[in-house]
């Protein structure tokens, strides 16, 4: 007990100054309040922690600061809004998004199929070049043309900002169902197949180092799961979109999450894949090309979903209103599903302050678990520790790399989706998000799992104080003055604190000394 | 006597040629743009040619952001600190300017003055961080100090004095510098503490100073084990980086009509990054020719693409990470002998 607390003496300081801090932050606000604006922080705590977990795993085990993951966070929202606003887009694109990865899928069989064709030298160096062109061609000459029945950026009545407002007001606009007009259906389903496995084939041909020649049955079998899934999306497209528009708003929401979750996982799998993995040898340069990265990702969405701010409407189990709303109790908050409840007569946002803090929690816990309790989680936790020793015991890391990558982008995908109803799309959410997350990690330790939910929380709790006392002012002792900080001040707080805690303990609260 | 300085003298120039050429070609550069419009010198010397001016101050834009690059480049390229509050010491310079001119009407000189002390003050604030934190943890802090600049500079409670979100105007420059009238004058100045600064840093980079501040990039735990206390020559290389990025703010405020808060973003930040990375990290006249052709893309991009601008940019960024990591000086360096042999075998080609 005596050698804990004089090793840890400065962390213990500081954690009692903190809490100091917020008692005499408690003080100074009605109980209402101050029971808000603890949920109100804890629900921006969780957000921050959904993006700054998978950050800091991926920190920890890649070492890869991925400047890219504000962004990441920001397309999760926006593609679960597509699927929660506009389900026909979403089954529209599953059927291209389908044939397009199906070549890809085929990975081994194409070093395969060189060996045993047999070219010229100078074909074999023209070859590759031919094939991507052909395959580059082919998309632009098919993508464009396929039917896709999506919103219009530049026409307000048919932008993502109406669409958005209707169906927060409860009713759908009428969507035309797209047609094949200017390219044949089969045309365009055999060509974009075609194209992809050109392309895969002509990507794989660039790289000679010679593989262990044997067929993976696995790599058939997903391919043949994607044919399948373009096939029946394609041919069972109406009925789709008709099923997922009838469906509750609930059961919506919930596919949403998941759809997010899931492409947010495999796009940072094919970002590790693609991208990063060929700078592991210049560390210095993975952190600039996520900086690219994050500017290309801002502007594709802005591209596509359009500049302007819009909401996206919360699903009706949180959304309930009239009767007997703002319910007093559980159980009347449960037959109604209000959108607000009383908490000591204070207004409480159900989705905002005690659903998301609850997913926060079950979060939490399950990647904890994940951790402690897998083998994963141990070669995570081994490659934490020390990469090369877990490399040398035969472990295969770059497979373990891919899947935290898509497991921390995956995080950063699920923490967009449930961010969107209640803070809105912008172009902007993802900054701000991210700062925070920083600031978190770098309050609570870089690559140390609990510090980074420690710091998030600190964080969160900080900045709605701020914001509360903001409205209500402080008053400063033996004057009449009432200070009330301005909305600028509640970043400024928080990275002041982040600067004064690094300097008192350079490797955060929690962090292990080097 | 006369024959060894004879020799030395086209020793220097027969080594230097390229830079020579390329002094030789920006100081006619603004006759020669008149020249194409038909306009005699003269025209040019009473700042009358349009399109000579317009390239005169493209060319100042790019010689401040070339001042900027460097400063970055001794403190990431040389030194090897990643610092991503950078653009604290750009603004510090350019506010600080347009604030003491403007609010206090202070004379040039003493402007300069005041920020060149406000430099150095924040290159020992940032010094003061240095022993703590090393790496990313100094990325991090640099960044929150960074942002904090950038939330005081927006602040609405600071709104008379920068103007806040707007951006600072309305500073007036004094008439014998001033960029509408007298431009020709702004570029030679530009363009003559550019070359001053440029070989400054050669010299700097050159000096046993520098040569530790390299060491410390390869190695930092060698370099302290030689016994060099590694914090004083950290702070010598942020000193020089802040003092330079200052002199570059300074020329911003005075040669922009309005100051704007993005310069202390940590976008501007990433800019400096960009501009180094297309000319090549750790090479000095890397960040010269980033920044000439980091400005001319964009230039041209906002003029013939307008919004998407910045997608091709990010994409230019990760195209350049991927495939030419070095930039253009770096693999200059390395491919010249190759590229010198192939030029040999082609003029053999030909006879």
């Amino acid at each position: 007990m005596n050698t804990f607390l004089r090793k840890n003496t400065v962390l213990l300081i500081t954690l009692a100054a903190i809490l100091a801090l917020f008692i005499a932050a408690a003080q100074g606000m009605e109980k209402k309040d101050f029971v808000i604006t603890l949920l109100r922080g804890l629900s921006v705590g969780s957000l921050t922690f959904l993006v700054a977990s998978g950050f800091s795993l991926i920190f920890g085990l890649l070492d890869v600061l991925n400047l890219a993951h504000g962004t990441l966070f920001m397309i999760g929202a926006y593609i679960g809004w597509t699927v929660f606003v506009r389900p026909d887009t979403f089954v529209d694109l599953l059927t291209p998004l389908a044939l397009i990865l199906s070549g890809f899928a085929l990975g081994d069989v194409y070093p395969l199929l060189a060996t045993r064709i047999r070219f010229g030298l100078s074909l074999k160096r023209i070859l590759p070049w031919a094939l991507v062109f052909t395959s580059i061609l082919l998309f632009g000459w098919i993508l464009p043309r396929y039917p896709i029945a999506i919103w219009n950026v530049g026409n307000y009545g048919q932008s993502p900002v109406t669409y958005s407002f209707m169906a927060d007001s409860g009713t759908r606009l009428p969507v035309l169902p797209a047609a094949f007009t200017e390219i044949s259906a089969p045309l365009a389903l055999i060509g974009l197949l075609l194209a992809s496995i050109l392309g895969a084939f002509g990507l794989a041909l660039f790289n000679n180092t010679a593989q262990p020649l044997k067929l993976n049955w696995k790599k058939f079998i997903s391919f043949a799961i994607l044919l399948l899934v373009a096939l029946l999306t394609f041919i069972f497209n109406d009925s789709l979109t008709a099923a997922l528009t009838g469906l509750s708003s609930n059961w919506l929401f919930v596919i949403a999450v998941l759809v997010a979750t899931l492409s947010g996982a495999g796009l940072g799998a094919l970002i590790e894949s693609t991208l990063i993995r060929p700078l592991y040898i210049r560390p210095i340069y993975q952190l600039m090309l996520t900086l690219g990265m994050s500017a290309i990702g801002i502007e594709i969405v802005r591209a596509i979903w359009g500049r302007p701010e819009f909401v996206m409407p919360k699903p009706a189990f949180f959304n309930g209103s009239g009767g007997v709303c703002p319910a007093t109790n559980f159980a009347d908050w449960w037959a109604n599903n209000c959108s607000t409840i009383l908490l000591l007569d204070g207004r409480v946002r159900v989705y905002n302050e005690i659903f998301i803090p609850i997913v926060g929690v079950i979060v939490l816990i399950s990647i904890w678990m994940l951790l402690q309790r897998t083998r994963l989680g141990m070669v995570i936790r081994a490659g934490v520790q020390d990469r090369e020793m877990v490399e040398a015991l035969g472990i295969n890391v770059r497979r373990v790399f891919t899947m935290v990558f898509a497991l921390g982008v995956g995080l950063a995908a699920l923490g967009g989706i449930l961010a969107a109803p209640s803070m809105g799309l912008s172009n902007a959410m993802g900054e701000s998000l991210f700062l925070n997350a920083l600031i978190a990690l770098a309050i609570g330790g870089l690559t140390n799992y609990p510090g980074a939910a420690l710091g998030s929380v600190l964080v969160g709790l900080i900045q709605q104080f701020i914001i509360k006392y903001g409205q209500i002012g402080i008053a400063i002792p033996f004057t009449d003055i009432i200070f009330k900080p301005t909305p600028p001040l509640v970043p400024a707080s928080t990275v002041l604190l982040m600067v004064i805690i690094l300097l008192i303990l350079p490797n955060g609260l929690l962090g292990k000394k080097e | 006597m006369t024959q060894p300085t004879n020799s030395r003298l086209s020793a220097f120039f027969s080594s230097n040629r390229a830079a020579l050429l390329t002094l030789l070609a920006l100081i006619l550069l603004p006759f020669i743009v008149g020249m194409m419009d038909g306009e005699s010198p003269m025209m040019v010397f009473a700042n009358e040619s349009g399109n000579s001016k317009f390239a005169q101050g493209l060319a100042i834009e790019i010689f401040i952001l070339a001042l900027y690059a460097l400063s970055f480049d001794l403190i990431f390229g040389i030194t090897g600190m990643l610092s991503f509050g950078h653009s604290m010491f750009f603004g510090v310079g350019a506010y600080l300017t347009g604030i003491s001119i403007k609010t206090f009407g202070l004379s040039l000189p003493a402007t300069l003055g005041l920020v060149f002390i406000a430099a150095i003050v924040q290159a020992i604030l940032f010094g003061l961080v240095l022993p703590r934190v090393k790496g990313i943890t100094f990325a991090l802090v640099t960044l929150g100090l960074g942002s904090v600049f950038h939330i005081v500079v927006m602040s609405s409670e600071l709104g008379p004095y920068t103007g806040a979100d707007v951006g600072l105007q309305g500073v007036i420059v004094p008439a014998f510098i001033s960029p509408a009238n007298e431009r020709l004058r702004f570029y030679f100045i530009a363009l003559t503490i550019l070359i001053l600064v440029y070989l400054l840093y050669k010299r700097f980079v050159d000096s046993p100073t520098g040569r530790v501040c390299v060491a410390i990039r390869e190695n930092e735990g060698r370099a302290r084990m030689l016994g060099y206390n590694t914090f004083y020559f950290k702070l010598a290389a942020l000193t020089l980086s802040s003092l330079t990025a200052a002199l570059a703010g300074f020329m911003h405020t005075l040669y922009q009509p309005i100051v704007s808060p993005n310069i202390a973003n940590m976008g501007f930040t990433v800019t400096a990054l960009l501009i180094i990375l297309i000319g090549g990290v750790g090479t000095l006249s890397g960040a010269l020719v980033g920044a000439v052709v980091y400005r001319l893309l964009d230039f041209g991009l906002r003029r013939y693409i307008g919004e998407s601008a910045s997608f091709i940019s990010g994409a230019v960024y990760v195209l350049f990470v991927l495939f030419i990591p070095f930039g253009i000086v770096g693999t200059w360096k390395m491919k010249s002998l190759q590229i010198k042999q192939g030029w040999q075998r082609l003029q053999k080609l030909f006879g």
